[in-house]
C-alpha cells in the first residue's frame, strides 16, 4: 500500500510565492491530474514531489515516511518530462536500461566492455525487461534507433517505457502530451489511461490542458495561484464547481457567466429569468450566473423566461453547432450548444430566443465561491412566475 | 538557369579568393617542395624527392619530429583535461566564475612572446622563483621523492637548458597557456547541454557525480570534445613563438625542442632552403589535413545524435 501525501508546501522563487500552503494526498493506484494554467505553480508542485525542487516549507511523505532529505535517485518514483529528455546518444534500448543499469547493477557491472561480461546474467534479464517492456508500448521494433530518429510520439513512448521499465511507486509526468500534434494527442489520452488501468500503480500527471484532465484522471485537482481551489472526481469538478475560477478553467467552450441579482427570497434574476430555486444565503446584492453551453437551448419567441440576442458568430463542429450569441443589450456574449438540426437554418446577424434547462444554474457570490441552490416550496414558485 | 552566367557571379568571387589566397601559395609550396630553390636565385634546380628523403631519414628531422610529438601529445591531452575540468568546477560554482575564467583566460590573451620572457626568469636555475621554491622544500617529506632528493642533493634541473627537460618545459609552457581556451569552448558547449537530461538521471538513479558526467555530460559535450581536440592538435603542431623566444639559435638544447614550425622558419628564412622548407610545409599540412579529416569524419558519424 503506497500513498504520497504533500502536506502544507510553501514554495517561492525570490519573492514571487508559487506555492501557497498545498496539502494533497495520493491514494494508492489512482490517476490524479493536477491541472491549472500556465504558472499556477503545478510543475513545481510535481517537481517537489519528484524531489528535483526543495519545498521552503512543508513536508513530502511517501508511504508514511518523510522524504524531505531523500535524494530523488532514492524516492523510487519515475518522471517523464515534457521534452522526454531522452540521451540523444543512447538507443532507445540503451535509454530503458539505463534505470536498470543504475540501480540494480553494482560498479563493476556498469563498467564499459567489461560491465557486460562481469554481469552477462543480470544483463541479459535486464534485456528481457526491456523488450518486455518495448512490447506493451509497441515499440519494440525501433530499439535500435536513436531518439534523434524517431518522431514525436514515438519518443514520447520510449520516453514512457524508460519510466515504466522498472516498478515505481509512482508515475509523474509532467505535460507529457503537450509536444505531440493533436490527433496523436486524443489518441494517446486514452492510451495512457488504459495503461493506468492495466499497470495499477499511481500516476501524477501535470497537464494545462482541462481536457486531458476530464478525459483521464480518477481526480484531479484544479490549481491556480499556488493553490488548489477544487481536488475531486472529473465528474465533480465540471458539474459542481466550488468557485468562479474552477468553473471558468474547466469545460470547453467556457461557461458562461451572467450578471445577476439576489433578491431577499432567495430567488436569483437576471435579465428576464429567475431561477426557481432558491438560496439560503441571505447576501442579497449582486451574484453571478454561471450557465454551460449545453444547458442551454434554443426555442420559439415569446416562451416562458426566454432570452433574446443577436447571433454574432457560429463555430460548426459537426456533432453540436456553437452558437455565439450577444445578449442583455450586447453587453454580454453568451455560448450555446444547439444540435445540427437546429443549428444549421440559424445564420449570423439572425435574432435567436434561448431558454436554459432548470436545474443546471450554477451560482456565485461576490467572492466567487458557490452559492447552493435548493428546491423551494411550490406556491412560491409560482408567486414569482 | 540555362543560357545565364549569373550562377558564376555568386561564387565567382569566393572561388576566386580560395583559389588565390589558398590553394596556389600549396601548389607553389608543393611544387617548391621538388626543387632546390633559395630566395633571390634566378631559377631552381628540379631535384624530385631529394628533399621529402632528407626529412625521412637525417637525424635532424627525426628530432624534429621527436620533438613535435613530444610536445603535442603531451599538450594536447592535458591541455583539454584540464580545460574540461577547470570548465566542469566553473560551472558548479555560482560564485567567482567569471573571476575564475578571467584568471585561466588570462594567459591565452597574453602575447606568448612576453610571456616567455617571464617564464624564462621563473625558470632560471639560480635566480629563479621555481628552483630556488623547490630548494625549500629540502628536509621535509618531500625528501621522500628520490627525484626530488636528487635535486636537493645535486642541485634542480636547470629546466630550459637541459636536453632532457627542455621540451616538457616548453610543453608545460604550452599547456599553461592553451588550457583557459579550451575551457572557454567547453563553457560554451556546457551552457548547452538540457537541465532536464540531468533531471532525468537524476529519476533514473544516478545518485553520484561520476553517473552524471559519464550518462549526460560527457556524450552531451561530444561535439565540443572533437572541436576542442582537433583545434589543440593543429595549435601544438604550430608552436612556434615560445621556441623561438627561448632558443632563437637552432631549436634547444641537442635540438630536443625542434618543432616543425621552428624547423621550417629556421630552413626557409633563416637559411634561405626554400626547397626543404617547403617539403617540410607539406608534410606539415599533411598532419593538420588529416587531423581535420578525423574530425569531419568523427563529427559526422558519432557525436552528432540527430
Amino acid at each position: 500500500m503506497t500513498s504520497i501525501s504533500l502536506s502544507a508546501i510553501e514554495k517561492s522563487f525570490g519573492n514571487t510565492p508559487v506555492l501557497n500552503g498545498i496539502d494533497l494526498d495520493i491514494t494508492d493506484g489512482e490517476f490524479l491530474t493536477l491541472v491549472g494554467p500556465s504558472g499556477c505553480g503545478k510543475s513545481t508542485l510535481l517537481r517537489i514531489l519528484a524531489g528535483l525542487e526543495m519545498p521552503d516549507q512543508g513536508s513530502v511523505t511517501i508511504n508514511g515516511l518523510t522524504v524531505n532529505n531523500v535524494r530523488p535517485a532514492n524516492r523510487n518514483l519515475a518522471m517523464v518530462f515534457q521534452s522526454y529528455a531522452l540521451y540523444p546518444h543512447l538507443s532507445v534500448a540503451q535509454n530503458m536500461m539505463t534505470p536498470l543499469r543504475l540501480r540494480d547493477l553494482s560498479f563493476a557491472g556498469r563498467l564499459p566492455f567489461l560491465g557486460p561480461v562481469v554481469a552477462r546474467e543480470r544483463y541479459r534479464e535486464m534485456s528481457a525487461q526491456v523488450g518486455e517492456t518495448a512490447r506493451v508500448l509497441k515499440i519494440d521494433h525501433l530499439l535500435d534507433r536513436k531518439p534523434g530518429q524517431l518522431s514525436g510520439g514515438q519518443r514520447q513512448r520510449a520516453a514512457l517505457g524508460r519510466a515504466m521499465v522498472r516498478k515505481p511507486v509512482a508515475f509523474l509526468m509532467d505535460e507529457p502530451l503537450s509536444n505531440l500534434d493533436a490527433a496523436l494527442r486524443i489518441h494517446m489520452r486514452s492510451e495512457l489511461a488504459e495503461l493506468h488501468r492495466s499497470l495499477k500503480t499511481t500516476f501524477v500527471y501535470v497537464t494545462h490542458d482541462q481536457a486531458e484532465a476530464l478525459t483521464m484522471s480518477d481526480r484531479m485537482a484544479v490549481m491556480m495561484e499556488g493553490q488548489i481551489l477544487q481536488l475531486g472526481s472529473p465528474e465533480k469538478i465540471y458539474n459542481d464547481p466550488m468557485d468562479i475560477r474552477v468553473a471558468e478553467f474547466v469545460g470547453a467552450p467556457k461557461i458562461n457567466l451572467l450578471p445577476g441579482t439576489l433578491d431577499e427570497a432567495g430567488h436569483v434574476r437576471c435579465g428576464g429569468m429567475v431561477l426557481s430555486r432558491i438560496t439560503s444565503n441571505e447576501t442579497v446584492g449582486s451574484i453571478t450566473l454561471g450557465l454551460r453551453p449545453e444547458h442551454l437551448a434554443l426555442c420559439e419567441q415569446g416562451a416562458l423566461e426566454s432570452l433574446t440576442g443577436q447571433v454574432v458568430h457560429k463555430e460548426n463542429l459537426g456533432a453540436d453547432i456553437y452558437l455565439h450569441v450577444s445578449v442583455l443589450d450586447a453587453a454580454h456574449r453568451i455560448v450555446l450548444r444547439a444540435t445540427p438540426d437546429e443549428g444549421t437554418s440559424v445564420s449570423i446577424g439572425q435574432t435567436v430566443h434561448f431558454k436554459r434547462l432548470c436545474g443546471h444554474a450554477m451560482v456565485f457570490g461576490k467572492d466567487g465561491g458557490r452559492l447552493g441552490l435548493s428546491n423551494a416550496a411550490h406556491e412560491s414558485v409560482a408567486e414569482v412566475a | 538557369m540555362q543560357g545565364t552566367n549569373a550562377h558564376w557571379w555568386f561564387v565567382g568571387p569566393a572561388l576566386f579568393l580560395m583559389v588565390v589566397i589558398l590553394l596556389m601559395p600549396i601548389g607553389i609550396a608543393t611544387g617548391l617542395s621538388f626543387t632546390s630553390y633559395s630566395l633571390g636565385n634566378p631559377g631552381a634546380d628540379f631535384v624530385g624527392l631529394e628533399n621529402y628523403e632528407k626529412i625521412f631519414t637525417r637525424s635532424t628531422y627525426e628530432k624534429m619530429f621527436g620533438a613535435t610529438f613530444r610536445y603535442v601529445f603531451v599538450v594536447v591531452p592535458l591541455s583539454v583535461g584540464l580545460g574540461l575540468g577547470a570548465a566542469l568546477l566553473i560551472n558548479s560554482t555560482r560564485r567567482l566564475g567569471d573571476l575564475y575564467k578571467t584568471i585561466y583566460f588570462l594567459p591565452v590573451m597574453a602575447a606568448l612572446i612576453a610571456m616567455a620572457i617571464v617564464w624564462e626568469f621563473a625558470f632560471h636555475p639560480t635566480i629563479g622563483i621555481v628552483n630556488s621554491t623547490l630548494e625549500r622544500g629540502c628536509g621535509t617529506f618531500l625528501e621522500s621523492w628520490s627525484w626530488y632528493a636528487n635535486g636537493c642533493e645535486r642541485g634542480f634541473p636547470l629546466w630550459l637548458t637541459d636536453r632532457n627537460y627542455a621540451i616538457w618545459t616548453v610543453a608545460f609552457i604550452g599547456i599553461w597557456q592553451g588550457f583557459g581556451f579550451n575551457m572557454v569552448l567547453y563553457l560554451a558547449g556546457l551552457t548547452s547541454v538540457p537541465r532536464e537530461l540531468y533531471h532525468a538521471a537524476e529519476m533514473d538513479g544516478a545518485q553520484t557525480a561520476w553517473d552524471r558526467f559519464w550518462l549526460v555530460t560527457w556524450p552531451m559535450l561530444g561535439p565540443t570534445t572533437v572541436f576542442v581536440v582537433t583545434i589543440s592538435f593543429i595549435r601544438s603542431f604550430q608552436v612556434f613563438d615560445t621556441v623561438e623566444a627561448f632558443y632563437p639559435q637552432g631549436g634547444g638544447p641537442s635540438k630536443s625542442v625542434y618543432v616543425m614550425m621552428f624547423a621550417i622558419y629556421e630552413k626557409a628564412i633563416q637559411q634561405n632552403l626554400m626547397g626543404i622548407g617547403a617539403a617540410i610545409t607539406v608534410v606539415f599540412l599533411a598532419f593538420v589535413m588529416f587531423l581535420t579529416l578525423v574530425q569531419r569524419w568523427l563529427i559526422e558519424r558519432r557525436v552528432h545524435y540527430s
